[in-house]
């Protein structure tokens, strides 16, 4: 009888002991309403890269098939080269496109012969050298070889202009007038052509 | 004072991570395009005279002191290849290399030569298929290799009638055309 008189005084308190802790507990959660922790703040970074491309749409294989001594040898048809960028125009002020040989004492080369870059003139009618120029101008913004190299235009970045794209028309000749008579044979090169911001 | 704390490194942080992008940008490249250049020079072989007329003015029959006026002729030529440069002399049709209406002088009695070395008569073949059979006339071999791929030479062409043995001509003028090539081979 003893035993049965304690053990349901056992299961009274189970049941009753969570109440009395929500009572016990109940002024202190009153008392927490309305305080705020400290801010924290989480940084957020998001890198925009800035684009910038060179495509040839056409001409990018040139070839004169009958070079005459003596005489300006004009390629036939221009290489048409499109220049895209979407760049800061905070930190950007132009975008230059340059031509440029690695070699220049060797723009073409055949056999033991060289035609130099002094003798490879171009122009672009909606860029700078409006008139043929041969390749022999310095590297701009560490873009092209000294000596052997061309700006074929500069253009202002501005709001309006920063993300933008144009196409111009490289017209090439080599200019024999005065050079020594080359052997026959087949003269080749290559013209690099690559876009730098500054 | 933890709260203006965080902001002012949370704004630092931002500022760093732009500073870097903005630096990023300044001599930002594009890749390199290309464009080949290729440009063929052909080998050449040109005559030139200095004339394209030769005149005599007054033939003598059955004499062979019927000398046209010189004419030089410039031969250049830049090659690769080859071991001679030949100068060929023809008439296109050897029968008939003069003619006046119906009187004709053939080949045969039409010499040539070079440099006051001496006259033969057109009646040769081809050489190198340049001429005609029987009315062709070989002025010069030059032998070429690498040390003068790249040259040329002058040459005074001397013609003549040789009319020693032939009918008497008739009264008029005579004209006909003297084709000049050169050939490599």
């Amino acid at each position: 009888m003893h035993y049965r008189v304690g053990r349901m005084a056992g299961l009274g308190l189970r049941f009753l002991a969570p109440g009395v802790l929500l009572m016990l507990g109940a002024p202190d959660a009153k008392a927490q309403a309305g305080t705020i922790s400290a801010a924290q703040v989480i940084a957020l970074a998001a890198t925009k890269t800035s684009q910038l491309t060179v495509t040839i749409g056409s001409g990018a294989v040139q070839s004169i098939p009958s070079l005459t001594d003596n005489a300006v040898n004009l390629f036939p048809t221009p290489a048409v080269i499109t220049t895209s960028w979407d760049v800061n125009p905070g930190q950007t002020n132009t975008v230059d496109l340059m031509a440029w040989f690695t070699t220049p004492a060797q723009a073409l080369t055949g056999g033991s012969t060289q035609i130099p870059s002094s003798r490879v003139l171009g122009r672009v009618t909606t860029g700078l050298p409006v008139a043929f120029t041969a390749i022999t101008e310095n590297a701009v913004g560490g873009i092209g070889t000294a000596g052997g190299s061309l700006r074929l235009f500069s253009q202002n970045i501005s709001g309006p202009t920063k993300k933008a794209s144009r196409t111009d028309n490289l017209e090439l000749e080599i200019d024999l007038v005065g050079f020594a008579t080359l052997a026959p044979g087949t003269y080749t090169g290559t013209l690099n052509i690559q876009a730098v911001t500054q | 004072m933890q709260r203006p704390l965080n902001r002012a490194l949370a704004a630092a942080a931002l500022a760093l991570a732009l500073a870097s992008t903005a630096q990023a940008q300044v001599g930002l490249t594009s890749t390199t395009a290309t464009v080949t250049l290729n440009a063929t020079k052909t080998s050449t072989l040109t005559v030139t005279p200095t004339t394209s007329t030769a005149t005599l003015a007054s033939i003598t029959d059955n004499s062979n002191a019927n000398n046209f006026s010189n004419t030089a002729l410039t031969t250049s030529w830049n090659l690769t290849s080859g071991t001679t440069v030949r100068l060929v002399g023809w008439f296109g049709t050897p029968a008939s290399a003069l003619a006046n209406g119906a009187a004709l002088i053939p080949s045969t009695n039409v010499e040539g030569g070079i440099n006051g070395g001496g006259f033969t008569a057109f009646t040769g073949a081809a050489v190198g298929g340049v001429g005609v059979a029987g009315g062709t006339l070989q002025l010069f071999s030059q032998g070429v290799a690498a040390i003068n791929y790249f040259s040329s030479r002058v040459d005074q062409l001397n013609l003549r009638l040789n009319l020693v043995g032939f009918p008497t001509t008739t009264a008029g003028l005579y004209t006909g055309t003297l084709n000049v090539a050169a050939v490599v081979q």
